[in-house]
């Protein structure tokens, strides 16, 4: 009886000692074997492949910005080593009344929110006119690494004997001396530590560097977010892979080592001697590499001081990087290329001033935003004699958010409309919709993916109504929130990027989608060889079409480099490759004309602009019926 | 005659207001034991430091060998400290930490391993070099902070207290030590203790110090044979101090009975302090006694026994002595001459401050 018990006590401590780490392990694991997967879906197994690692070191963009975090952890996490141990040391050395307000006050930072210490650094480098860029990265990492190296070494330094220090002077070391050889020693595995924590956490930073970094300089985790908008791409699977795997190792090794060597010590003296010619070494080897880095950044630094310059800001993946390398070469033209993931967030850099970008592609109703706060320059045509090849009907669309087409010339357009699973509608006994309203048939319940966005939300059921999208009327917006409401026990969810992944796996019959995804939905459709047909098809009430558009913002240094950006992407043939690349629309009448048949040919993508006589491009509404969309969307999504 | 290796002039220290040393004169012999003698807070430590170049003075100098090294920072001066927790370094061996000032100052690899080895066979720890500083007793540390600060040849050694954290056994074996190592070197030794068995041990010279003041100086049985006051009396071993009125030169009168003393020049029925040490009272008969009293505590030490004798006016008298007599017993209590000591009252506040604390 009793050893059942205990076996079975013995069972249940193991199970749940296995449990609680598979809950901690199971989603690094799940991003471990996806960086394996050969297909780019998140739940579907196409197959072993390092495809993605091999895509991960070839990508400039990754390598650069992996480059950025360890030099910038490295060097932040040194310099605030050395200024947290000099504080420390001073700290140490007042009396306790002083010190103990000085630790609190020390303490403050580390307890703040990152977003108070990113939001204050900005404006504080804004304020003293500090461009933002590496060094500001830089500087705003020391800054919230100093307190905790301090708190690292402190307490080692409480530890030590004052008199230890007296001794060595009294044996004829200067105080630096004695410092040295004495009382750095003794507090040195509070330093380490501290130089390793303050490591971690500048590897760890997202919202500070966020705030600080300026044009063209990204870290890994500012990247893994700009990534975020088209969906996270396998390779930062493969990253974050490699990340988790080398900082576990770095914590093996620290856990591990410091236990050893002291042991080694006691039992033999001369140990003693290998202990400090292998911190010797790696202090000459620290020394080294930091000086390295000191002058590849510096070297980097003049580097990008060309007399000829252009800072673009674009959405993450949203062109060819070919193209980019291309135009410098022609042009001679240095690029500084940098990346936002809304509209919202490229919004207020370009408000602010503090980044002077001189290209920026923003969607239709920002442009109009912009323009409207006056932050736009208008464009000298005679510069962009390729704005030719766009077409006609898309500077005609244009004229609802830019009247006269003054500044923005465009760059990608598309469609919202319905995807639908051709094979589960036939399980469902139900024939394709062909508009908004089919949204509304109860034999879709449980079968609806929506767009969680307020204005997306709200297009469906305004056209629906036969309502433009971009009214502000309150009564039509009740009236359109009732019906969301009423529709609301059919959805399956409100989703984003998923709505993709969930129609590929077959998840659901319909899904409220941007058309920029529809040539890779069906490649991956293709690839992944099912056995439905994903169709979109764009709702008869008509629907929002989307134009982003190149903008030169009214601060830009550079406005004649932006111009010719501009008139170099809308060339035929760079134009060709842009779209091959991100697969969006193009508005480029002389590129769709080299495009291969099956692309030419394919309506889903591009459907006649001039037929979409209900449709609408998005306007920007005031900050009024921003809050009352706001309000009643609430109320949808609470319910 | 030696000449003086270090003096103080004039030496005023202050902590935040509050003073620690008072215009402190001190000369210290070459080749001299000199202890500087105290309880916790009299200041002996701080004029250590001073000497040591650790602290600063807020007034007065320091002239070492007849040079001012009053602004002279502790590596520049020739002479080392023993510190009271020994202070060795921890993450270096036994001999990295004896040949560490001897490394700074350059010496030869040669001359250095000598020194080790002469060192260590000097303080009895020959065959230890490789050894942690963590594997000895608190003994042997000692004993390495002693070498590692002789293998620099200082003219002056100081020791803050250097047997304070040893037990009893240990200690007094290390007093014989140092003073061995004293006569073996011809070093000069200044010496700070709280501890006056380890003062009356090894000292030339004892200084008594006690707030800030130093209250006598003198050889170990000046000290304690002629207490210049009470509180010399009563620091150094046990006391009895009673007031007595010096009627003239060498008679006092104590609780209206008259004793033969060998004092002269405090004056004509002047008030003054008499010190008379426990060991030197002889009971009597009563009939034989300046004094009577009655034995009311007894108690068995070893040597001696010591008895408390009450007096009619209720004063309790510590006795020494080898013979016993019971408690209820009625004794006399006689005293020879020469073992009455009369100081002078305090008269000033300052002299007043460094009074009894009983």
């Amino acid at each position: 009886m009793k050893t059942i018990q205990s076996r079975l006590k013995r069972f249940f401590e193991d199970f749940y000692l296995v449990f609680t780490l598979i809950f901690l392990y199971a989603p690094i694991a799940v991003m471990m074997v996806l960086s394996f997967n050969s297909s780019k879906s998140r739940s579907q197994w196409g197959g072993f492949t390092f495809e993605w690692y091999r895509h991960m070191f070839e990508s400039a963009a990754i390598m650069d910005a992996l480059y950025n975090t360890l030099l910038i952890a490295f060097l932040s996490a040194l310099i605030a080593t050395v200024l947290g141990t000099v504080a420390a040391i001073g700290v140490n050395g007042m009396k306790k009344l002083p010190q103990t307000l000085f630790m609190g006050l020390n303490n403050i930072p580390m307890l703040n929110s990152d977003i108070v210490t990113g939001i204050s650094l900005m404006l504080m480098f804004i304020a003293f006119g500090i461009s933002l860029g590496f060094k500001t990265i830089l500087l705003a990492h020391i800054t919230f690494n100093v307190p905790y190296v301090m708190l690292s070494v402190l307490p080692k330094l409480k530890q030590t004997s004052r008199y230890a220090y007296e001794a060595a002077m009294d044996l004829g070391a200067g105080p630096v001396q004695a410092f040295f050889k004495v009382v750095f020693p003794d507090i040195l595995p509070g330093v380490i530590s501290g130089f390793l924590m303050a490591f971690t956490m500048s590897l760890d930073d997202f919202i500070i560097t966020h705030f600080t970094r300026g044009a063209g300089i990204n870290t890994l985790s500012t990247l893994i977010y700009s990534e975020v908008r088209r969906g996270i791409k396998p390779s930062m699977y493969a990253l974050s892979t490699v990340i988790f795997t080398t900082v576990l190792a770095l914590l093996l090794i620290t856990n591990f080592a410091p236990a050893k060597a002291p042991k080694e010590d006691r039992r033999e003296g001369r140990q003693t001697s290998f202990g400090t010619a292998f911190r010797r070494t790696a202090m000459i080897g620290a020394a080294f590499l930091v000086c390295i880095g000191v002058g590849y950044t510096s070297f980097r630094h003049f580097a990008s001081t060309h007399s000829d310059e252009l800072f673009v800001y674009n959405w993450g993946e949203y062109i060819d990087e070919s193209v980019i390398a291309q135009f410098e070469e022609e042009t001679g033209i240095h690029v500084t290329y940098d990346l936002f993931d809304t509209n919202e967030e490229m919004y207020p850099v370009i408000e602010a001033g503090a980044i002077q970008y001189d290209a920026v592609c923003p969607s239709d109703y920002m442009i109009q935003r912009m323009a409207e706060n006056e932050l736009l320059a208008e464009l000298n045509y005679d510069n962009i004699p390729n704005a030719a090849n766009i077409g006609e009907e898309y500077f005609t669309r244009s004229e609802e958010f830019d009247p006269g087409n003054l500044y923005a010339v465009p760059y990608c357009w598309g469609t919202v409309g319905i995807l639908y699973n051709s094979r589960r509608l036939e399980e469902l006994g139900i024939s394709p919709p062909t508009g908004w309203a089919d949204l509304w048939d109860p034999r879709y319940r449980g079968e609806i993916l929506m767009q969680d966005s307020v204005r997306d939300a709200f297009m469906v059921a305004l056209k629906r109504l036969g309502y433009s999208m971009n009214s502000t009327d309150e009564a039509e917006l009740r009236e359109a929130r009732d019906l969301l409401l009423a529709q609301k026990p059919l959805v399956q969810a409100y989703v984003v990027d998923q709505v993709r992944d969930k129609m590929l796996n077959g998840e659901a019959a319909v899904g409220v989608i941007y058309s920029g995804e529809l040539l890779y939905l069906q490649e991956e459709a293709e690839a992944l060889g099912l056995d439905y047909e994903l169709t979109y098809v764009i709702p008869t009430e008509g629907t929002n079409i989307w134009i982003d558009s190149w903008v030169i913002p009214y601060n830009a240094r550079n406005k004649e480099n932006a111009e010719k950006w501009i008139n170099f992407l809308c060339r035929p043939d760079i134009a060709k490759k842009n779209f091959e690349y991100i697969t969006y629309a193009t508005p480029n009448a002389a590129a769709f004309a080299l495009l291969a048949p099956a692309y030419r040919e394919n309506t889903q993508v591009f459907p006649d602009v001039s037929s979409l006589v209900n449709s609408e491009v998005y306007r920007y509404l005031g900050t009024e019926a921003d809050d009352l969309y706001g309000a009643l969307w609430k109320e949808i999504k609470a319910q | 005659m030696h000449p003086s290796l270090i003096d103080l002039v004039h030496i005023s220290k202050s902590f935040d207001g509050e003073l620690v040393l008072d215009d402190l004169n001190l000369s210290v012999r070459e080749n001299s034991f000199v202890t500087l003698l105290g309880p916790s807070g009299c200041g002996k430590t701080t004029t250590l430091r001073i000497i040591g170049g650790f602290e600063r003075p807020d007034a007065g100098s320091v002239i070492f060998n007849g040079e001012n090294i009053t602004d002279m920072p502790p590596n520049r001066r020739q002479l080392n400290t023993v510190f009271q927790k020994y202070a060795l370094f921890s993450h270096m061996n036994i001999a990295e930490n004896i040949a560490f000032g001897l490394k700074i100052k350059g010496k030869s690899k040669d001359y250095i391993q000598d020194k080790i080895q002469y060192a260590l066979k000097l303080v009895n720890l020959s065959g230890f070099e490789n050894r942690s500083v963590d594997s000895l007793s608190g003994g042997q540390q000692q004993r390495i902070a002693i070498a590692r600060a002789i293998v620099n040849e200082p003219k002056l050694l100081l020791l803050d207290e250097p047997l304070g954290a040893l037990d009893l056994k240990l200690r007094q074996d290390m007093q014989y030590e140092l003073i061995r190592l004293k006569n073996e070197l011809g070093i000069t030794f200044i010496y700070v203790t709280h501890d006056q068995e380890e003062a009356l041990t090894m000292s030339d010279t004892i200084v008594v110090m006690n707030q800030g003041y130093i209250q006598q100086m003198g050889t170990p049985e000046q000290i304690y044979n002629e207490p210049e006051n009470a509180f010399v009396a009563d620091f150094i071993g046990e006391s009895n101090i009673v007031d007595g009125t010096m009627l003239h030169d060498e008679l006092v009168e104590i609780f209206g009975a008259k004793f033969a003393c060998v004092d002269k020049g405090f004056g004509v029925n002047k008030p003054v302090d008499v010190v008379i040490r426990p060991e030197d009272i002889d009971l009597v008969k009563p009939s034989e006694g300046t004094l009577t009293g009655i034995v009311t505590h007894l108690i068995f030490k070893g040597v001696h026994y010591e008895m408390e004798v009450t007096t009619p006016n209720g004063y309790e008298w510590l006795v020494h002595s080898t013979d016993m007599f019971p408690v209820g017993q009625e004794v006399g209590i006689h005293v020879d001459p020469f073992d009455i000591q009369i100081m002078n009252k305090p008269e000033s506040e300052d002299e007043e401050a460094v009074g009894v604390n009983e």
